[in-house]
């Protein structure tokens, strides 16, 4: 699919590199010379039988191997991830319970509705202001997430702060509400109710027995997000200036990279692919009832 | 002040007819001192001498080119659009590509301020008398970084690899009809000749940075240049990542006066904003460029600088000769006789543009001839002509173009101006891959539009931009524009070396142009780069590279 999208677009791969005023002789040539003037079928043909070998194949625009600018990519986009994982995770379901435990007063009407408002707005939006708030105005941390070369751990998070803050607030809302939401009926069963009747302290109930069951459906949203946050982040890069694996793939679409683009796309679905099964591993890991050879 | 006319004969002696005819003309006063030392470049006349004979013929010599040395060992940072394709000389064709390839890498000449040349790795060039053969003087004891010393075998090779239709070489359309494969010959160990197929007046612009694939390698280069950036500028490679930047260090073995920064870094960015953003936020020192739409805010902040120069730099308004809607020229004059463009320089480009009067002749070409009225707007006349053309009443038409840099701002201009005499323009905006299409007739918005908006970066000289998108047989002649008459003009513009043989040629030409309007000249841009307060010594050519060898920080 990616493949034929890529052909229907228009201009060829050697006027992209050499742009709308070359010869058109240099223009063949150039095809020629990176054999995207052969049918297209055999493009497509040569490259899977490459790739299954685990040959991504050469750049078009950048005239070396796909797999090392693939790896890199993949690495910064896991890096960014990461870090607003840790951010939004426990922040959000802490948010979420708190607000649970507190219904309907006002800590709750500020979780929730803070929440929603910041999750409705484009990462965009919010990127730009928090960049002009702490990478201009104030200047606390540095508006583009490209650390500088041989950083160390910390030099490299500090870069990372600032893009993960538009992710942070797109995440926020849907994981507090989310886990409110479970708190809320978890506190609201029959489990709960006897957990207290029984005698057992505040503090036991909650933890053993309303966040557990409360937090699953949080823990399948937030392990769905995996994917977004590795592969779906064009915007993000593109503002902070981030080599993730959604700026590669623009870059190759723009190009007609058609080894780049695809070994890009392939990356992404394996991510998603593997964020999914990890969900249910996960789940079945939490949930007891649905283990294979359960009895329920 | 006096002339010296004893002095001047003794300066006659030795030069070429055409050479002797330039100073005739500057001393008779047909020809400005501005002009005389632009096109005394142009005939390989060293500088030191066009200051001595400006000083003789009475028009005071050359400003002294000494300046105040700034702080050396400075870091400098600059942002710039990440490159959109690989690194290599014959095929780049981004400004980023060709800005990075300037830092290490060096042209025989350079076209420097009011379009000037100034010898680099050639210490002198002439033709003969007819321009069909220019000789190359090389400097000696110049190194490649690799380490060899650069000679005529390393010049031939570099040439003529961008001659050569089976390179993939983006210079070819600029060698196309003037250099072949193998004209270009070693005489010695240090001269160099090029043989052209037709005479031109203009062509050691075509080996300066104005061809800014022209720098000069190794005769042994195969490819890889993003490994070593081979070259014999004042700057070595550091370090190249592809999407990321690149790095260079003081080249310490370097021919001329030794680079001021200890470092520079070329930090790449995806769209202008980012970088505005970098400045302010003073992670970059500067910017290669910016537009006036989107650098308003760097405009006016007097925290940064704004070096600007006049370049050649437009977007052509292209109207099809050959469709219904444009085939009568009084339809095209009406539509240019819309354009407000005083407003167009003050509003869209506050300020920093030149006026355009539909023609590639450009306010800063020495040749273009002054005393041709400038078409202003005047929308009775134009009202008028449409009655005449029989088109009183109006019509719809689509306006193709791209999304790029201030193209669909001025697109919208136009659509509101060209209503008043009842044009109704659909605007049809397509991203740059889209326009461009396949950039042949047939598979190209931008050839086959019935009307278009096209960017041009900047020319030392008119000659592409008079002969590719307005001959008969142009290459890139969107507007379907077939007259004789013009074709004979460009072809003797295009030999005449002389440099009021060229002005009379140009205004025949823009007088044709003005009456035929098959393209709206509305303005030229000026090059716009900004730098943090304190960041002195960055010297921008209007082709857009930038060198840094004088750069400091405060």
């Amino acid at each position: 699919m990616v493949f034929l999208g890529g052909q229907v677009l228009p201009g060829n791969v050697g006027r992209a590199i050499l742009g709308p005023f070359a010869d058109q002789r240099a223009v063949d040539t150039l095809n020629h010379t990176l054999g995207v003037d052969r049918p297209l079928l055999t493009q497509y043909a040569t490259w899977v039988w490459n790739f299954v070998q685990g040959d991504m194949g050469t750049s078009y625009i950048f005239r070396s191997p796909v797999a090392p600018f693939v790896i890199d990519a993949l690495g910064n986009s896991i890096k960014l991830a990461a870090v607003a994982f840790v951010l939004v995770v426990p922040i959000g379901i802490l948010s979420g319970v708190v607000a649970a435990l507190n219904l309907n007063r006002p800590l709750d009407r500020i979780i929730s509705l803070g929440g929603l408002s910041v999750a409705v707005l484009p990462e965009f939006v919010t990127g730009i202001i928090l960049v002009l708030i702490f990478g201009v105005w104030l200047r606390w941390l540095p508006i583009s997430a490209a650390w500088p070369r041989d950083s160390g751990f910390f030099t490299q998070l500090y870069y990372l702060i600032l893009p993960s803050l538009p992710l942070f607030l797109v995440l926020f809302g849907y994981i507090a509400r989310m886990a409110r939401s479970g708190m809320i009926e978890a506190l609201d069963s029959d489990y709960t109710r006897t957990a207290v009747l029984k005698g057992l302290p505040w503090r036991t109930v909650i933890w053993r027995h309303v966040l557990r069951n409360a937090l699953l459906p949080t823990i399948t949203v937030i392990a769905t997000q995996t994917g977004y946050l590795i592969g779906g982040l064009v915007v993000i890069e593109t503002l902070f200036r981030y080599q993730g694996i959604g700026s590669l793939i623009v870059t190759a679409a723009r190009g007609k990279d058609f080894p780049m683009l695809e070994s890009g796309t392939l990356t992404i679905g394996i991510v998603y692919a593997v964020a999914t099964l990890s969900v249910d591993f996960l789940y079945s890991v939490l949930n007891p009832r649905i283990r294979l050879g359960s009895d329920q | 002040m006096n002339k010296n006319y004893r002095i001047l004969d003794l300066i006659r002696r030795n030069r070429s007819p055409h050479e002797n005819h330039l100073i005739d003309g500057l001393v008779d006063g047909r020809v400005s001192r501005r002009d005389f030392i632009r096109h005394g470049s142009l005939l390989g006349v060293s500088l030191p001498l066009l200051g001595r004979i400006t000083a003789v013929a009475g028009f005071g010599g050359l400003p002294s080119l000494a300046r105040a040395q700034g702080t050396p060992g400075a870091t400098i940072r600059v942002a710039c659009i990440a490159p959109t394709a690989t690194i290599d000389p014959v095929t780049t064709s981004d400004f980023t590509g060709f800005v990075l390839l300037q830092q290490a890498g060096e042209y025989l000449c350079v076209g420097g301020p009011d379009l000037v040349l100034q010898p680099v790795l050639a210490e002198s060039w002439k033709s003969n008398d007819l321009g069909t053969v220019w000789t190359f003087k090389l400097r000696k004891g110049v190194k490649f970084h690799s380490g060899g010393e650069m000679k005529a075998d390393d010049v031939a090779a570099s040439i003529d690899r961008l001659a050569d239709p089976a390179s993939s070489s983006n210079a070819l359309s600029v060698f196309k009809g003037i250099l072949q494969k193998g004209a270009t010959r070693k005489v010695d160990d240090y001269t160099v000749e090029f043989h052209l197929d037709t005479p031109n007046g203009n062509f050691p612009y075509m080996l300066s940075s104005d061809n800014y694939n022209a720098i000069i390698l190794p005769a042994s280069y195969k490819g890889d240049y993003e490994k070593s950036f081979d070259g014999t500028g004042p700057f070595k490679l550091e370090k190249y990542t592809p999407k990321v930047g690149a790095s260079f260090v003081r080249n310490e073995n370097y021919w001329g006066l030794m680079a001021l920064p200890e470092r520079t870094e070329f930090t790449f960015f995806n769209d202008e904003q980012s970088q505005i953003l970098a400045l302010q936020g003073g992670q970059v020192d500067m910017m290669n460029a910016v537009s006036p739409l989107a650098g308003i805010v760097l405009l006016n902040d007097p925290n940064f600088n704004i070096i600007s120069a006049k370049t050649s730099a437009h977007n052509q308004f292209h109207m099809r000769c050959d469709s219904d809607a444009f085939k009568d020229p009084r339809v095209r004059r009406a539509i240019a006789l819309c354009l407000d463009r005083d407003k167009l320089v003050a509003g869209l480009h506050k300020g920093r543009a030149s006026l355009g009067n539909d023609s590639p002749f450009a306010p800063i070409y020495p040749s273009t001839d002054a005393s041709v009225p400038q078409r202003k707007q005047d929308i009775a006349q134009a009202k008028q002509l449409m009655e005449a053309a029989g088109a009183g009443k109006g019509f719809k038409v689509t306006l193709t173009t791209e999304r790029y840099i201030d193209i669909p701002e001025y697109a919208q201009l136009i659509q509101n101006w060209v209503k008043e005499i009842g044009i109704d323009l659909d605007l049809n905006l397509l991203d740059q891959g889209r326009y461009y299409g396949d950039a042949v007739f047939g598979k190209s918005n931008w050839l086959d539009s019935v009307m278009g908006i096209t960017d041009y970066a900047h020319r030392g000289v008119p000659n592409v931009l008079l002969a590719a998108p307005l001959k008969s047989d142009g290459t890139w002649n969107a507007a379907h524009f077939k007259n004789r008459d013009y074709d004979a003009l460009v072809s003797s513009y295009i030999a005449a070396l002389d440099l009021e043989a060229q002005k009379a040629s140009a205004g025949k030409i823009q007088n044709l142009l003005l009456e035929e309007t098959p393209v709206i000249f509305g303005y030229f841009s000026d090059l716009l780069v900004p730098t943090a307060k304190g960041v002195t010594g960055v010297q921008p050519t209007a082709m857009g590279q930038l060198f840094l060898d004088k750069a400091s920080k405060a």
